[in-house]
């Protein structure tokens, strides 16, 4: 606890480096991968990440030493060549998007593997933390190194806030772009580039295996908040700065775990949780949704069986038992129950000795319920053509969802029809 | 009426076009799907392309907007290059071209018909704002400014889609299928936009497939099918004879040649040193 403590509260300026690091790597990571999750292109991202492996161990070889200037030219350049080739495969042979992306991918990392051994094996005293590039280490990032990678970072997020308007865009539509007689071309490449950019500097925080989801993960997280593009990029680099910020705790306490898996473990569990609690899109607000509104039928068919026992007669007011209720219709005991006493809760039943009577309200949602059954049955044969005995299934379904704006066109389109197809009442008011 | 040249093979030339297509020739694919077009357009038209499925109708207008890359012969908008045009001419795509579930609001998307004029860096300003409200009344979706649009219907989305062109302020607007798959009281609501715009003196070309109304909603039509058949004023060339030749089946010589071009991975015309593309 105590390291926690000392972490958070931000008073080594060592971990004040590290912190700003991790938060800069990986929010501009998420920044330009929101772009890059909006052009569906989150396979492209995980090919250039691991395109970039050939790049930093050959510039490694050359210079024989690790200076991050050097190992950013060699990264980006193999990180680029990946791109240019899976769009020259897909443009000039029969392979399809999926399967140069595949070749690539697999091809530039095994050469990339490759090189780090030979590395290792050769007993060069300065390729000890090469490895990093693996699985990363935030921590790791001190001094010059720091300062490059955080330009870097500041640049990609001053370029997505630059070229924001084109970059939607062209994300959304593209050839809308080129028929405004934008630089679609020129925009395509700078967002190539920056996606190129935000694996390298991504890379030193969660390593190349790990980076593709560094890019789209957050993005992905962020989408089932939001409908609103500028809302989901600030999310996506909130999500990304926590998990940055948990990989830079978790390299401070324990300086020989790898902080890429942990950073992943982190933001894979905000993207979980945002699939099954937001809002609208949630798994959990769905279910809810369904719940509500089985209620509802439920309930509405409550009434509707009421009123039809009012109807005999035009006793409607009359106290019933529920065994006349289930007469009339078939209802699950429990659903019986639950519905009944929410129904007298919400003022439209009321219960005395065990029988049970409608209110007024009551009566008139009944009312509108078994109205708009007859009224769409009356629909369906005289506009569809549909026999008078094939209807009543899908009146059963539809007086739950007509809203009062298609209750009044129905009613005027039908004419204010007295009787349904089997010569039911139709009741109004 | 219209102020007609000359007329060769049921085309009909004017004198100072909108539009000038000149021997275009596009290929997908290597595969020629629309050979040779000639035709000149007439200012302030509300215009038609007719034809029937796969007969280079939408490639027609996206080849003019050089959407496609593979083509020859060379087009002329306003007597100018498409360069030199772009800012005067709009496009408005088929509904599905666009994944509709993508973060942006209705005044989102009607925003970015003015990203044109703005250029680079600039964002769009109060000015813009009000041009593309202006636009969403036209089309009659004012209330709908701040909706998601991944909640619209089809015939909401095709709206949004011509308030967008409606927010580019162009003289010269290209239609992919606006009335597919859209109520019709929204088909009834674009085509007096339509014809709206057209008494303002722009022109309007519209791909177009269902046949029952071209009579009633353009002034000039183009009939195709692989290559050009006819195009003229409705009341010329929407004859039954010419309806024939257009939907009377595939040109099947004409397509199995276009298949041998592209198996055979020849070029649809020879280079010569003067030749110019685009």
């Amino acid at each position: 606890m105590d390291s926690f403590f000392e972490f958070f509260s931000f008073s080594d300026p060592n971990i004040r480096y590290v912190v700003i690091g991790s938060l800069l790597l990986t929010s501009s990571s998420a920044i330009v991968g929101t772009f890059t999750f909006l052009k569906k292109k989150a396979l492209v991202g995980d090919a250039v990440a691991h395109a970039v492996l050939p790049g930093v161990c050959l510039s490694f070889i050359l210079s024989g030493e690790k200076s991050p200037i050097i190992l950013i030219i060699g990264a980006f350049l193999t990180g680029w060549l990946s791109l240019v080739l899976i769009d020259i495969i897909t443009a000039k042979s029969k392979l399809k998007e999926d399967t140069a992306i595949g070749l690539i991918l697999s091809v530039f990392f095994g050469i990339g593997i490759f090189m780090l051994t030979i590395i290792q094996k050769s007993g060069n005293a300065s390729q000890t933390g090469l490895d990093q590039f693996l699985f990363g280490k935030a921590a790791s990032l001190v001094g010059f190194d720091l300062i490059v990678f955080a330009v870097i970072a500041v640049i990609l997020i001053v370029s997505v806030w630059l070229f924001f308007k084109e970059l939607t865009l062209l994300a959304f539509d593209e050839e809308f772009a080129v028929t405004l007689g934008l630089p679609v071309r020129a925009i395509e490449l700078l967002l190539t580039t920056l996606t190129v950019l935000a694996v390298v500097v991504g890379i030193q925080a969660v390593g190349v295996v790990l980076m593709a989801a560094m890019l789209i993960t957050p993005a992905a997280a962020a989408r089932f908040w939001t409908h609103n593009i500028t809302t989901m990029i600030w999310l996506a680099a909130i999500f990304g700065s926590l998990s940055g910020l948990a990989g830079a705790y978790i390299s401070y306490i324990a300086p020989s775990m790898p902080t890429g898996p942990w950073i992943v473990v982190v933001i894979s569990t905000i993207a979980f949780i945002s699939f099954f609690l937001a809002p609208g899109r949630g798994i959990l607000y769905r279910v809810k949704t369904q719940r509500r509104i089985k209620k509802q039928i439920n309930d509405e068919n409550i009434l509707k069986a009421l009123y039809h026992l009012g109807e005999e007669g035009k006793k409607f007011y009359e106290k019933r038992t529920l065994q006349e209720i289930l007469s009339k219709r078939k209802f699950e005991p429990q659903a019986l129950k639950s519905g009944l006493k929410r129904l007298r809760s919400d003022g439209y039943l009321k219960n005395e000795n065990g029988y049970w009577s409608f209110t007024r309200a009551g009566k008139r949602k009944g009312q509108r319920t078994v109205k708009l059954h007859r009224l769409w049955e009356l629909y369906l044969t005289q506009y569809l053509r549909i026999a008078p005995d094939h209807v009543h299934d899908d009146a059963d379904t539809i007086e739950h969802i007509l809203t009062p704006e298609l209750e009044a066109r129905l009613e005027k389109l039908l004419n204010y029809p007295k009787v349904d197809p089997h010569q039911s009442e139709i009741p109004y008011g | 009426m219209t102020n007609d040249k000359t007329i060769i093979n049921q085309v009909h030339h004017v004198e100072n076009p909108v539009l000038e297509v000149h021997d275009l020739t596009v290929s997908y694919d290597k595969k020629p799907v629309l050979w040779d077009v000639d035709l000149t357009l007439p200012y302030g038209k509300l215009i038609g392309i007719v034809g029937p499925n796969g007969a280079g109708k939408s490639t027609l207008i996206k080849s003019v907007m050089g959407l496609t890359p593979n083509s020859s012969g060379y087009v002329k908008l306003f007597d100018q290059s498409l360069r030199e045009a772009r800012g005067k001419i709009s496009y408005v795509p088929q509904r599905e071209s666009v994944d509709w579930d993508f973060p942006a609001s209705v005044l989102d998307v009607v925003l970015m018909g003015r990203y044109g004029k703005l250029g680079l860096f600039r964002r769009p300003r109060k000015a813009d704002k009000d041009i593309a409200m202006d636009s969403l009344r036209k089309v009659g979706m004012e209330a709908y400014e701040k909706r998601q649009i991944s909640q619209l219907s089809g015939g909401q989305q095709q709206r949004v889609f011509l308030a967008r062109a409606l927010a580019q302020q162009a003289d010269l607007y290209f239609m992919d299928e606006p009335f597919a798959g859209v109520d019709a009281a929204t088909e009834k609501a674009i085509i007096s936009l339509l014809r709206e715009m057209s008494a303002k003196g722009k022109t309007v070309i519209v791909v177009h497939h269902d046949l029952q109304s071209v009579t009633q909603y353009f002034d000039w039509v183009i009939l195709l099918n692989m290559r050009l058949v006819a195009s003229g004023p409705v009341e010329k060339v929407f004859t039954t004879e010419l309806l024939q030749e257009t939907y009377g089946g595939k040109l099947t010589l004409l397509s199995d040649v276009g298949d041998l071009i592209r198996q055979q991975q020849f070029p649809n015309r020879e280079k010569t040193p003067d030749s110019k593309s685009g």
